[in-house]
């Protein structure tokens, strides 16, 4: 059990570039000894092996970068936030930043979607591409989708709250709101792998043609700001 | 590197081994930077970065402001094949710069199953491999690491090696090169000849060897004057001065030794027979009480890390454990922090030690007795009683613990069928000593025998031994699997094709180097991961290069006979091996270092901050 005094802190940031490798385990790891580092507080689990209690948001895919990841700590003792924001930023690698510190007030199982921004580099690109992306999410898009009862196939259309997109020569652009609840769910990695099959992008294996997923945004199911 | 090599890191696994930017990683302006070093690890990341020496020459060599130390490992072959089929040179974590622009490309060797890995990571990153076709403008080839202290079978791939211990030695080195490439006076050959006066350093292209008809060495020295006949190692005189790092790189992704690698001493009194650390990091040298807390304190605020782990050959002979650990535990149980002691030795394991290993977190124990019977036991000089791992078992049992590793290993010299049996009677009496204990726990007791194959190596007093046939080797093996019939004994054997490869390049000489060069080419690497491991393959490459392993592995050579490896003075004596290597067939042993000085020599190499007691 948690003890009620216990402060909870909010912790939201950044984390890009080469540090989409790093997977969401070895992430915890890296932040467990982060908040050591920066010497703060932190309430440790009871028991046998006493770990400090950290929740994280919606664990973020390895391959993806983001902008507003969320991680919940409690402190034994009051900090102001501007300090821990310092003492996390400073213990940091520097494509991680803490982007705010605040107390929550909305639990996490309220994030029903995720905003997300994909850009695709391909000689395959055209101007005509971002129709045909638009076409294939708008009617049926069946795919084998990986789940903890084992595979099976869905539409990920219906995962599919919201979907721009828009292409020149070589370039791609996808803004997209993907369903990222409890009860529904859609990695944007699943989108590429569409992509793949349907549109044979992202198929060479060379590296003149890459791509690149960016986490902008945690929202609630009327599509708000989650903070 | 200009190249977005996203769609490769994407394709393959662990792409965090390849990136680089880990929070303590080093980053200099190059523009300000004179000679920059490659520090390359012929394994993958996860083991290299867990390596305590790479950690201390990375820190070392970044002290010196005109050097730029960075890192670069073997790539996985799934990351390796990406990169070649896209022109991408090995390149290091730091700057992704191709290991080609920089000036000295040093690697370190640990264990003999890397060769084939450090000769495809120099293939990876456009450079030739062998060292007599390299010109001016490539970088200079560095070896070092344990494996240096027979550079023999890869001497024809390396301008120079580190003989010994690397901190100082390598600063010396590139304060030497940058002096050269400053002063217009470098070129390849007279950096290596100005190298080879350097006290540790061995440049092989300045020797002749010669062999006789049956294959042994007829003729082994210098080619010129000024070249030493032999190349001392070197030693640092004090570890509480020397270069310890404060502040590692901290890895993302799970690394082997995740934790604070403390150093506590360097050096071992015991003198094992078959022990090459034993014997090549002579004498022994202790860090104080107060130095090693103030590192542990340091590192802990720099790291974060929850363990720390007091490293050492044999943890329980530093002289001042309990004071150690009694400091350390003063602050390390409040902050959760685990302190663990690998290495620890049964006769010196006490309720003292038991308890304060038992604090935070907990673990399992492991003794090595090495041998089955008291007889072997004295024969290889391990110096431990039967009496003493009941003792400690006991200590363990009591407080609380139920599983026990013991090591061991098959194949010793002198080493009997009844040798082999006294393992099995030994794990069973330790077995009953747990049902025999009050208060052990209520769980079932776990004993896990594991059992290596014995390997001659370099600069021990079993230099000289042939390593037992790979059948005989085998049929011991079965023995004692038919030997161990209780179910609460685990038990596990090293593949002995293994060992036998190990044995070769161990003793090997300058001819072996074809065979790693053949292999490399057939595209054989990582030969210690059992998924790339082949002996078959090996046996192939021996062939079509007309190599007898059995020359290398197996026949017993005469203290007469000129070793490979002699050019490499580890500051023990030939006659002080000499005399192990035959009180090692009567069964007698040697007094360790505290107790007596068994004038080996290495003493002379210490200074006056050596254990030694002939210099106390």
């Amino acid at each position: 059990m948690v003890p009620e005094e216990k402060i909870k802190v909010r912790i939201r940031f950044s984390k890009t570039g080469d540090l989409m490798y790093i997977s969401h385990l070895d992430l915890a790891r890296t932040m467990q000894r982060i908040i050591l580092r920066a010497g703060l507080d932190i309430w440790y689990s009871e028991g046998f092996n006493p770990q400090p209690k950290m929740v994280f948001a919606v664990p973020l895919p390895t391959g993806v970068e983001s902008n507003c990841e969320m991680l919940d700590i409690k402190l034994n003792s009051p900090m102001s936030s501007e300090e821990i924001k310092n003492r996390l930023n400073d213990n940091f690698p520097t494509e991680m930043r803490v982007l705010d510190v605040y107390t929550p007030e909305v639990k996490f199982k309220e994030i029903a979607y995720i905003d997300y921004t994909i850009k695709l580099n391909s000689p395959k690109i055209t101007g005509e591409t971002a129709g045909k992306i638009k076409a294939l999410f708008d009617g049926e898009c069946m795919i084998t989708k990986k789940t903890k009862s084992g595979e099976k196939e869905v539409n990920i259309s219906e995962y599919i709250k919201l979907l721009e997109a828009d292409s020149k020569s070589g370039y791609a652009e996808i803004h997209t709101i993907l369903a990222s609840g409890n009860e529904m769910n859609l990695s944007p990695e699943l989108l590429i792998e569409a992509l793949r099959r349907n549109l044979d992008l992202m198929t060479s294996g060379r590296i003149d043609e890459y791509y690149s997923i960016m986490r902008n945004e945690m929202l609630t199911s009327t599509l708000e700001k989650f903070i | 590197m200009q190249k977005d090599i996203s769609t490769i890191l994407k394709s393959v696994s662990k792409p965090a081994r390849y990136t680089g930017g880990e929070y303590g990683q080093i980053i200099k302006d190059k523009e300000k930077i004179k000679t920059r070093i490659a520090f390359c690890f012929p394994d993958t990341y996860e083991i290299g970065m867990s390596n305590l020496g790479m950690k201390i020459l990375y820190g070392a060599l970044n002290e010196l402001d005109y050097v730029w130390c960075e890192r670069c490992f073997a790539p996985w072959p799934d990351m390796e094949e990406k990169m070649r089929q896209n022109d991408i040179p090995l390149f290091t974590l730091e700057s992704k710069d191709e290991i080609k622009e920089f000036d000295i490309m040093a690697i370190s060797m640990q264990y003999e199953l890397c060769y084939t890995t450090a000769i495809n990571m120099i293939d990876l990153a456009g450079i030739s491999v062998f060292a007599k076709d390299r010109k001016d403008i490539d970088p200079i080839i560095l070896g070092g690491g344990p494996c240096a202290y027979n550079p023999e079978p890869v001497a024809d791939f390396f301008d120079i090696f580190s003989i010994g211990e690397g901190e100082e030695a390598l600063c010396e080195l590139a304060e030497l090169y940058t002096r050269m490439k400053e002063n217009g006076t470098y070129t390849k050959d007279a950096f290596l000849r100005e190298a080879s006066h350097l006290d540790g350093f061995y440049v092989p292209s300045l020797y002749n060897v010669q062999y006789n008809s049956d294959g042994t060495i007829a003729l082994f020295e210098p080619k010129y004057d000024d070249v030493p006949k032999r190349v001392v190692k070197r030693v640092v005189a004090d570890l509480n001065t020397s270069y310890f790092p404060l502040k590692p790189v901290m890895p993302y992704i799970e690394t082997v030794h995740d934790r604070i690698m403390l150093e506590t001493f360097r050096g071992c009194i015991r003198g094992c027979r078959f022990c090459q650390a034993g014997m090549v990091f002579r004498p022994v040298r202790e860090k104080s009480v107060e130095v090693l807390n103030f590192q542990a304190e340091q590192i802990y605020k720099n790291t974060g890390y929850n363990e720390i782990s007091l490293t050492s050959l044999s943890i329980s002979d530093y002289s001042c454990l309990h004071e150690a650990t009694d400091l350390l535990l003063s602050w390390t149980n409040d902050k959760k922090i685990n302190l663990s002691l690998p290495s620890l030795r049964a006769d010196s394991f006490t309720r003292e030690l038991m308890r304060k290993i038992s604090g935070v977190r907990s673990s399992g124990l492991t003794f090595a007795p090495e041998a089955g019977t008291q007889r072997l036991r004295d024969a290889i000089n391990k110096n431990l009683y039967e009496k003493d791992l009941f003792n400690a078992v006991r200590l363990a049992f009591e407080g609380g613990k139920s599983q026990v590793k013991l090591y061991f290993m098959n194949g010793l010299p002198t080493e009997t069928y009844e040798d082999i049996e006294g393992i099995s009677t030994l794990a069973s009496a330790v077995v009953d000593e747990y049902y025999k204990t009050e208060g052990r726990p209520k769980r079932p007791v776990s004993v896990t025998v594991s059992v290596s194959c014995f390997v001659p190596k370099p600069h021990t007093p079993f230099q000289w031994e042939g390593q037992d046939t790979l059948e005989s080797l085998r049929s011991k093996q079965m023995f004692l699997a038919e030997k161990i019939t209780d179910k609460k004994i685990r038990y596990n054997w090293h593949e002995a094709k293994v060992s036998r490869l190990e044995a070769v390049f161990s003793k090997g000489n300058r001819r072996l180097s074809k065979a790693i060069y053949t292999a490399q080419r057939k595209g054989m690497r990582f030969d210690a991961w059992d998924e790339y491991f082949s002996y078959e393959k090996w046996l192939e490459v021996f062939d079509e290069c007309g190599i007898d392993i059995d020359f290398y592995a197996t026949r017993k050579m005469s203290y007469d006979e000129i070793l490979p490896w002699d050019v490499i003075d580890i500051g023990v004596s030939k006659g002080f091996l000499i005399s192990e290597n035959k009180k090692a067939y009567e069964s007698k042993t040697t007094p360790n270092c505290k107790e007596k000085c068994s004038g080996c020599g290495a003493n002379a190499l210490g200074k006056e901050l050596t254990w030694c007691p002939k210099r106390k």
